[in-house]
């Protein structure tokens, strides 16, 4: 059905988009319970810095990212010394690249979760006994977690989808960077790739239509335990 | 139980500032809307903190801003039941009741699931979710896993507000029970004083922001300046008592009451011989300076008049007749019979006025 080269290219765009989405679960939930519940000075700074991403031309951020982790950035240069790391024309810059562009999707779906959550039942739970971090785990992030799922599902579609950013810090480099969308991008330049471009494109709807069904069958089970309490 | 207040709480504008303390097996807390006794409550749990003084339970600091000590709310070993129950919405019954008794350590579980499930009757709700529930399956499954948290206080705010008339009176028989078979102190908060006298021997009343009386209802109902706070609270009469027989034909029960007067109150369900309370409004009932016979009230009581409290607009008798009755008269009304303390009297009311009613 599909030929070595597309399920390469497929394998890949799944694993760059699961391993950014893996990179992001934690901090993007701690982020988003930041934004939601504390109140500091320069919250708008961090705020607008995480949602950066969303609002630049993702070229601009890929270019940013390849200045501050780039062979000769002091961050690129301490990843190869201690991991052998380079993200240049790498597989891990095609992960970081789409995580960076992802992470805002996925805060902003937990911020509002956690904003939602109800915070009188969260102050039964204290009188209960449990300690601020037992009522995260067991109250707020259960009370969430259909906004955290849906958030995780919008921010693994926007990882497979990601293409600026991607190709400006990872380029094109097939087995490392060249995932979906740059694969087609890459057919439409040539004279004879619509075929090939008709068939990856279909890859892609089908790849998004399933995350989407997997997510809103997740939703469906987790609102039938909680319902309208 | 000992809890020592002497604390302020700023919020918002709003200034609760009390000292007293709660020394009573049950306390109730009452007063109008925004007096500032949920903050009250709030304060005791550690969910609002003071910005001075101190509260001090059973010896225990829970907050002296001077000392910088705020004991957090999970650390504070009370159990708390709020109007709506906030139950765990993703949990079960089940889950719910052993969220709380799980923090606990073996060794201090005072109180075992099985009692507090057969008490409060939660049984058959143990697989349930939370949503599922009506209001007062709710809040019994919020006092039992208030209950198994083993709390030194059980602090109970407006438990009954969110619940109809119907519902309130099957569930305070649950708090008198919780009482009693644990020996569990109470700080009970509530709008509606009627409530508070059928579970509570102590009263604190709250008026903006302050404490404006405390003690027993007969204490409070002395003080002249409190009588309108108490009207609009629902000042009525709990008079406690035990069955003594039924008579079905005629639908009525008689009850002799703590102090050994008995009276007649509509048909109850309760086996002779049971405790029961009765509420009876100080305005369903008339005075007499002599016994008066060929009426139609079934119930006339010789009594003494104890206080005499005046307010601008209305006056308030509090009759021993074993117990304290209060009886609202007017002004005229003292003045034609002359009543003063120490007179002996007759009190009469309907049979149909001693109601269940909450």
């Amino acid at each position: 059905m599909l030929s070595d080269l597309e399920f390469q290219i497929l394998l890949l765009s799944l694993q760059v988009a699961g391993t950014a989405l893996l990179l992001m679960v934690v901090p993007g939930v701690v982020m988003g319970w930041v934004l939601a519940r504390l109140r500091f000075p320069g919250k708008a700074l961090v705020d607008a810095v995480v949602h950066l991403p969303l609002v630049l031309p993702p070229v601009v951020t890929g270019w940013l990212l390849l200045i501050a982790c780039g062979r000769h950035s002091p961050i690129g240069q301490l990843l190869e010394s201690w991991f052998g790391w380079r993200l240049v024309f790498d597989w891990k810059g095609a992960v970081l690249a789409a995580a960076v562009m992802a992470f805002p999707l996925l805060v902003r779906s937990v911020r509002l979760a956690i904003e939602l959550a109800d915070r009188d039942v969260e102050r039964a739970a204290a009188t209960c006994g449990a300690s601020p971090l037992r009522v995260f785990g067991t109250v707020t992030l259960p009370l969430a977690m259909p906004g955290i799922l849906a958030g995780l599902v919008l921010a693994f579609a926007r990882c497979l989808g990601e293409f600026g950013a991607t190709i400006t810090l990872a380029g094109n480099i097939p087995g490392e960077s060249r995932t979906l969308p740059v694969a087609i991008w890459q057919f439409t330049q040539m004279p004879d790739g619509d075929a090939a471009v008709w068939r990856l494109v279909t890859l892609s709807v089908l790849v998004s239509v399933a995350a989407l069904v997997g997510s809103e069958w997740m939703a469906r089970r987790l609102g039938a335990r909680l319902g309208p309490a | 139980m000992k809890l020592e207040l002497d604390a302020t709480v700023e919020r918002g504008g709003f200034t609760l500032q009390v000292a007293t303390t709660l020394a009573s097996a049950a306390s109730g807390v009452f007063g109008p809307s925004g007096s500032g006794k949920s903050t009250l409550l709030g304060l005791v749990a550690g969910l609002v903190r003071p910005t001075r003084g101190r509260v001090v339970l059973d010896g225990e600091v829970l907050d002296d801003v001077a000392a910088r000590i705020h004991v957090p709310t999970h650390r504070r070993r009370l159990g708390v039941v709020f109007q709506h129950g906030h139950l765990l919405p993703h949990l079960s019954v089940a889950g719910n009741l052993e969220y709380g008794e799980r923090l606990v350590p073996p060794a201090q579980r005072r109180i075992k699931r099985d009692e507090v499930v057969e008490l409060l009757e939660i049984g058959d709700l143990l697989g349930r979710a939370p949503r599922t529930l009506s209001g007062g399956q709710r809040q019994r499954v919020a006092l039992g896993r208030a209950l198994l948290c083993s709390p030194r206080l059980l602090l109970l705010d407006e438990p009954l507000a969110a619940l109809d008339r119907g519902l309130k009176r099957q569930i305070l028989p649950y708090l008198r029970r919780v009482r009693d078979a644990f020996a569990m102190p109470l700080l009970f908060v509530s709008h509606d004083l009627s409530e508070l006298l059928q579970v509570c021997d102590e009263l604190v009343l709250v008026a903006d922001g302050r404490l404006a009386g405390q003690g027993t209802l007969g204490a409070i109902a002395g003080d002249a300046r409190l009588l309108p706070l108490l009207h609009e609270a629902g000042l009525v009469n709990v008079l406690h008592g035990t069955v003594s027989g039924h008579e079905p034909a005629e639908a009525l029960t008689q009850v002799t009451l703590d102090g050994g007067a008995r009276v007649t109150c509509p048909l109850r369900g309760d086996p002779i011989g049971s405790r029961l309370e009765l509420l009876l409004r100080p305005d369903e009932v008339a005075l007499a300076t002599t016994d008066v016979t060929g009426i139609s009230l079934q119930n006339r009581l010789p009594g003494t008049i104890r206080v005499i409290t005046a307010a601008s607009d209305r006056i308030l008798v509090t009759v021993d007749i074993g117990q304290d009755l209060l009886v609202e008269v007017s002004a005229r009304t003292v003045q034609q019979l002359g009543l003063q303390v120490g007179q002996p009297v007759w009190i009469l009311f309907k049979a149909m006025s001693l109601g269940g009613r909450g």
